[in-house]
């Protein structure tokens, strides 16, 4: 079958009542926490994933409620920068810059219509980006032996984080941290106990979904308790929704080049939607130059970086699914969600399992439009519900998360790990050490550590193997030259003023 | 995340990442002595201890120019806040240790309404939301989906 037939397929997959129901909740729970401030993409989809192993889903309707999840938080992400000045999440940063000063002259409505609409294009250029590349970068890496997975792995060890966040000395040990806790437990291949210190609760190493609902939540929760930060938001009349989705007509070229900068971001590894929003905002401004009001509520201000966020957040699909390897936090924790259900991706999963492949690709272009539609009644909706006190919002966000973790395996230990990686997790903010290193190190590790072993198996111990094709030699060039990139881009950054 | 926007003038000393740097340090050096126990009856040509100890190279190399080259931290918390913060994981520590002796209901609703008192609710509004959180999530749980909470001891509820 060619590529339309299997999407084709796909759409019956996610047509089918049940999945397009939770496509349905996925996008309105999705918008909802992308909007709460500080429950960004990757605590709402970590708070999640114990609801829906709970529900007891089969892998593809889980896979499809997150995801959905994933793009509604992206969506939902600019309604608090736009009604408030504070960002739902971290991509939506940029969007606080011409958007809230849009509310602030009574057009609060239009730029959520408009940015609505922007949203749309962008998740939608990089859904058929993932529709026409995906297969191609599989067709590739099925040539793949071990030892250019590993060549792979230490290509996402090396990228991820060195963009996005300021430290690259830093990303790098929190990878580091990451692997060593990945090897807590039993070894598969000799069933020796490594650092197990005699405790059998972790015989089968640390439980990732406890491990990231700590790390994200719990240490959400814990920054909370120190800035409470009062909200208050312009109050005044949003307007309707809908001039502003017309008058994206106005702005389709930036929106055009906003959907076309994020997807490139999103699929270069360790990049992701942050780095989407901020280069189709920066891009934008320089290419119009004196022409826009950039920063005063100039429309395109808030077209170019929601375009590029949504791009980029479906951009990153495209590794996670592809080769396994994730371009952003968020995809890390959905690539969780699939190796706990015991399901590996990378090249092979297309060949097993398209029913899923293409059923969530499918999804992907269903919740888009759901995403849109939703849009013109609910925001009022989800612009009420910012509003809901602290006191209440933070104990339910904790109590959903303590009660899913521990009805995993209904052990209080998972609890305790849980805890202790929420304090972790908080450390490592305040030490501005990515937290999404540690968990693609915990996470990646135990498949890393097998590519290395097998490669050494196959030549018998001799290390060269790991540099013994053009394949593995052109990966590691690769993440030289991306490692270059960032050193740049970060050089650039620190020369424009308006970096955030 | 909001560490990150925090603005640049809250940056205070780098004593956190001196410690943050001795600490793995210690760590890397600790994980590569512990695994020599990592031994196998069976010759491998890469046996369980070699993974770890190739990860603890670079940790503790990038430890050690933390240690040495600190960057920024974000500030710390004051003595109220870390009270508060201290008082959190009491709680839920606590919670986590009780659910099984005491059951689901009474566990959930001590700990909600102490969170929401924690978070600066009035004892009304904690005591309020707090019994109808816990039943809202024992029918979820329990009925929705169908997952067996711990009852409480003799009760069988």
């Amino acid at each position: 079958m060619d590529i339309l037939g299997f999407l084709l397929h796909g759409f019956a997959v996610a047509l089918e009542p049940q999945n397009l129901f939770l496509a349905l909740i996925g996008c309105a729970v999705g918008t909802l926490i992308g909007a709460l401030p500080g429950l960004g993409p990757v605590n709402g989809v970590a708070l999640l994933i114990p609801l829906a192993f709970n529900f007891g889903l089969s892998p593809t309707a889980a896979l499809i409620l997150l995801v959905s999840v994933y793009y509604g938080t992206m969506y939902g992400g600019r309604i608090s920068s736009i009604v408030l000045n504070i960002p739902g999440d971290e991509p939506a940063m940029m969007t606080t810059l011409d958007g809230y000063p849009m509310a602030l002259k009574g057009r609060g409505g239009e730029a959520l219509g408009l940015s609505a609409v922007a949203s749309f294009v962008g998740a939608t250029v990089a859904t058929i980006g993932l529709t026409l590349f995906a297969p191609l970068l599989v067709g590739f890496a099925i040539r793949f032996g071990p030892a250019e997975y590993f060549a792979l792995f230490m290509l996402a060890f090396a990228t991820i984080g060195g963009v996005t966040s300021g430290s690259f000395t830093k990303s790098l040990l929190a990878a580091c941290l990451g692997l060593l806790l990945g090897t807590v437990g039993l070894d598969p291949a000799s069933g020796v106990s490594r650092y197990t210190f005699g405790w059998y609760e972790l015989y089968d190493g640390i439980d990732f979904i406890a491990a990231l609902v700590g790390l994200f939540a719990i240490s959400e929760c814990l920054l909370f308790l120190e800035d409470r930060h009062q909200t208050t938001g312009a109050s005044r009349e949003l307007g309707s929704a809908i001039p502003g989705m017309r008058r994206a007509g106005a702005c389709k070229a930036t929106i055009a080049r906003g959907s076309l900068i994020g997807f490139i971001a999103g699929v270069l590894p360790g990049a992701g939607a942050s780095l989407g929003s901020f280069l189709s905002y920066t891009l934008e401004k320089r290419w119009l130059g004196r022409q826009g009001d950039f920063g005063n509520g100039d429309p395109r201000g808030v077209a170019a970086p929601e375009a590029g966020n949504n791009a980029a957040a479906g951009g990153a699909l495209i590794p996670m699914l592809s080769l396994g390897i994730p371009g952003s936090g968020t995809t890390a924790i959905l690539l969780a969600l699939l190796l706990s259900m015991n399901i590996t991706p990378g090249p092979l999963l297309f060949d097993q399992q398209p029913d899923m492949v293409w059923g969530l690709v499918a999804a992907l272009f269903i919740g888009n439009v759901m995403l849109l539609v939703l849009n013109v009644p609910l925001v009022g909706l989800f612009a009420r519900v910012l509003r809901a006190p602290s006191w209440l919002l933070m104990p339910v966000v904790i109590l959903v998360a303590f009660v899913g973790v521990y009805s995993l395996n209904n052990s209080p230990f998972d609890l305790y790990v849980m805890l202790a990686f929420g304090v972790l997790g908080y450390g490592l903010r305040k030490l501005h050490m990515p937290a999404v290193p540690v968990v693609l190190g915990l996470l990646l590790g135990g498949e890393m550590e097998f590519n290395l072993r097998r490669a050494l198996a196959i030549s018998g111990g001799d290390w060269s193997i790991l540099v013994g094709s053009g394949i593995s030699v052109g990966i590691y060039a690769f993440a030289a030259t991306l490692m270059v990139a960032g050193l740049v881009y970060a050089w650039w950054v620190r020369r424009t003023p308006d970096a955030g | 995340m909001t560490a990150d926007v925090s603005p640049p003038s809250s940056h205070a000393s780098a004593l956190g990442d001196r410690i943050a740097g001795a600490v793995l340090v210690l760590l890397a050096v600790a994980a590569w002595w512990h695994a020599r126990t990592f031994v196998t009856g069976f010759r491998q040509a890469v046996g369980p201890d070699v993974f770890p100890r190739l990860v603890c190279v670079p940790l503790g190399l990038l430890a050690l120019y933390l240690l040495i080259r600190p960057g920024i931290n974000a500030r710390w918390p004051g003595r109220a806040a870390l009270l508060r913060q201290a008082g959190l994981l009491v709680l839920l520590g606590g919670y986590a240790t009780f659910l099984e002796p005491w059951g689901f209901l009474p566990a959930t609703l001590v700990g909600s309404v102490l969170l929401m008192r924690l978070f600066d609710a009035a004892w009304r509004q904690a005591l309020a939301s707090g019994a109808s959180l816990t039943v809202i999530l024992y029918l979820l749980f329990e009925f929705a989906l169908g997952i067996p909470l711990p009852d409480i001891p003799g009760l069988g509820v």
